[in-house]
């Protein structure tokens, strides 16, 4: 497992968009060897490895197809009525070829 | 003195509509007015206007339809169409949804009046009510305002516990309707995974992520599920088993059913009063021809429970809120480049005990760090859902104190390395990680505060569990408690 420690967990937050505080990386360092040592304890027994990891608790799968229904989408008015900032009828964002 | 007909059950209110003694719109009326002078601080956004619109319309009772007209409240993670919907996060003010949930549509359907969208920890990801951005929910039992009530469906839990409306929409990741119905007093219930639909409930941890309801009385739960229930082709996960009639199961007899009490669970708890009031209701079933044996379970597993919850519900929920970014709904702060535009929403809307878990997620699903972290996590649920469905192939249903205290002062600390803290005040989680359908009822009071136990069932056996809790309910005396204004 990777290391850990403040410059580590600060570009996992720039990766992830978004920033902290100091005092929450040093908070979150204290999180993280708590966490880690259960999980350490967890990988300690011989037998974890024998299991397949669980992703949903029992098999629930959709194996059809829908019928190809048209349907009515969403309108324009509706996709951008939660965009704050747009213009032209689209949503506005930096130029990205500047 | 005003009759407070929300204090009422959905059977009783029902009765009494059918009979035209109160109207929709009476009850409309009294539940926004009792809303508005709560003081639990529970509620996002009032649907006064919507509320009060819509049961106008309804005039004529559904004799039927035992929802008709019933007030209810909606948490705050469930997409209302044009009702603003923010999961208490400033990530998502002003955000008006385009549809509602499936969930919303069907009660909808049902013509029960929806009164407000009530408050949550931020994006459903705490269990105590006081991440949210709208600050601390209280728990209306305590008038002092010094205890949570839980969460992080603590809006809808207070304002049901407080006698504002007969039921709540909650959800349930790891332990979020059922732990704050403990803390309470109400009954709350989470189904099967997959039995009700979670088409346009915001996710958190998909794999955990279950709707659920708060109630004060089991029989009413009945209802809802069968209102509620069934294959949604909106939720790919959604079952499609047909839909029971767990009203006719509610009072059946419960003798011969064997139930499954955790040796180890108990143990850590440290509260005589709430064991004695846990060992009474053993009694009172075994009275009533339920057989109860003190099962074991590995220490070593009930150990790893909360840190297997921590790591998978982390991951899930970095990749599940990576939509968050303030360009196509949220708050929008201009910068020079779309990722700094992004850089700015996220860091300003989210909260720094959300980021923190996202951190963690993100962590914990680096290709470098998964085999560790999120796999071994995922290896140990298997292990985790393995040992206790060993016990429920003898058994119908784990029986529980649904947390070792009752409510815990805002000022109160936990050990998270203690076993009290790591076992019994987490094992609720148990039913999240097998999928199985999870009922906690209040049980008994301490200083004034109520505390609750815990069912647990087989998939898809419901009607079973309720039931049971009908029975357990027949003898504790607290059907339906509400904690009485000031």
């Amino acid at each position: 497992m990777k290391a850990y420690n403040k410059e580590i967990l600060q570009d996992a937050a720039h990766r992830l968009l978004f920033d902290m505080s100091n005092d929450e990386y040093d908070t979150l360092v204290n999180e993280f060897d708590i966490i880690i040592k259960q999980m350490n304890v967890i990988g300690s027994n011989s037998s974890i490895d024998n299991y397949e990891p669980m992703i949903f608790p029992f098999e629930c799968n959709t194996t059809f197809l829908r019928e190809d229904i048209a349907a009515e989408p969403l309108t324009r008015e509706e996709a951008l009525r939660n965009a704050n900032h747009k213009a032209g009828g689209q949503i506005k964002l930096p130029k990205v070829v500047q | 003195m005003i009759k407070n007909y929300c204090e009422l059950s959905i059977e009783q209110l029902h009765d009494l509509l059918v009979k035209k003694e109160v109207t929709p719109l009476m009850l409309a009326q009294q539940a926004i007015a009792l809303a508005k002078l709560d003081k639990s601080n529970a509620i996002e956004y009032l649907m006064e206007k919507e509320a009060l619109e819509f049961a106008k319309t309804l005039s004529e009772p559904e004799v039927d339809n035992m929802l008709w007209g019933i007030p209810f409240i909606i948490k705050d993670n469930f997409s209302t169409k044009n009702v603003p919907t923010c999961a208490s996060s400033n990530v998502l003010s002003g955000y008006v949804p385009v549809y509602d949930a499936t969930v919303i549509r069907k009660l909808k359907e049902k013509k029960a009046v929806a009164i407000c969208k009530t408050t949550l920890d931020e994006l459903a990801m705490g269990g105590t009510g006081i991440t949210g951005h709208l600050g601390v929910t209280f728990n209306p039992h305590d008038k002092t305002h010094s205890r949570l009530v839980g969460g992080s469906s603590c809006g809808s839990a207070a304002l049901t516990a407080a006698g504002v409306v007969p039921f709540a929409l909650g959800s349930d990741t790891g332990d979020s309707v059922r732990k704050p119905a403990s803390y309470a007093g109400l009954v709350g219930f989470k189904p099967t995974w997959s039995r009700i639909s979670r088409f346009g409930l915001f996710p958190f941890a998909p794999s955990l992520d279950t709707v659920g309801f708060f109630t004060r009385n089991v029989a009413d739960l009945s209802y809802l599920l069968e209102a509620t229930a069934g294959r949604d082709d909106n939720d790919s996960t959604s079952s499609s088993r047909l839909v029971d009639n767990y009203h006719d199961q509610i009072n059946k007899p419960v003798k011969g059913f064997k139930v499954a009490v955790i040796n180890q669970i108990l143990q850590v708890i440290k509260d005589q009063d709430i064991k004695n009031s846990f060992t009474k209701t053993i009694e009172d079933l075994r009275q009533k021809g339920v057989v109860v044996d003190y099962v074991d379970m590995d220490m070593s597993i009930l150990s790893s429970l909360y840190p297997t919850y921590f790591v998978i519900s982390c991951a899930e929920a970095t990749s599940n809120n990576a939509n968050l970014d303030g360009i196509k709904f949220g708050p929008y702060y201009d910068a020079k480049s779309y990722e700094e535009v992004m850089m700015n929403a996220r860091t300003k809307g989210f909260s720094k005990f959300i980021k923190r878990r996202f951190v963690f997620g993100s962590f914990a699903l680096m290709s470098e760090n998964q085999n560790d972290l999120f796999i071994r996590a995922q290896k140990n649920r298997r292990r985790i859902v393995e040992a206790v469905n060993k016990i429920l192939e003898n058994y119908d249903f784990i029986y529980l104190p649904a947390a070792p205290s009752i409510a815990p002062k805002f000022t109160d600390k936990s050990d998270a390395l203690s076993d009290e803290y790591l076992i019994a005040d987490n094992h609720l989680c148990i039913g999240n990680f097998t999928g199985l359908p999870s009922l906690t009822l209040p049980i008994g009071k301490k200083d004034g505060m109520p505390f609750g136990a815990n069912i647990t069932g087989r998939a898809f056996e419901e009607g079973k569990v309720m039931q049971i809790c009908s029975a357990i309910e027949e003898t504790t005396g607290l059907k339906g408690l509400y904690a009485k204004g000031e």
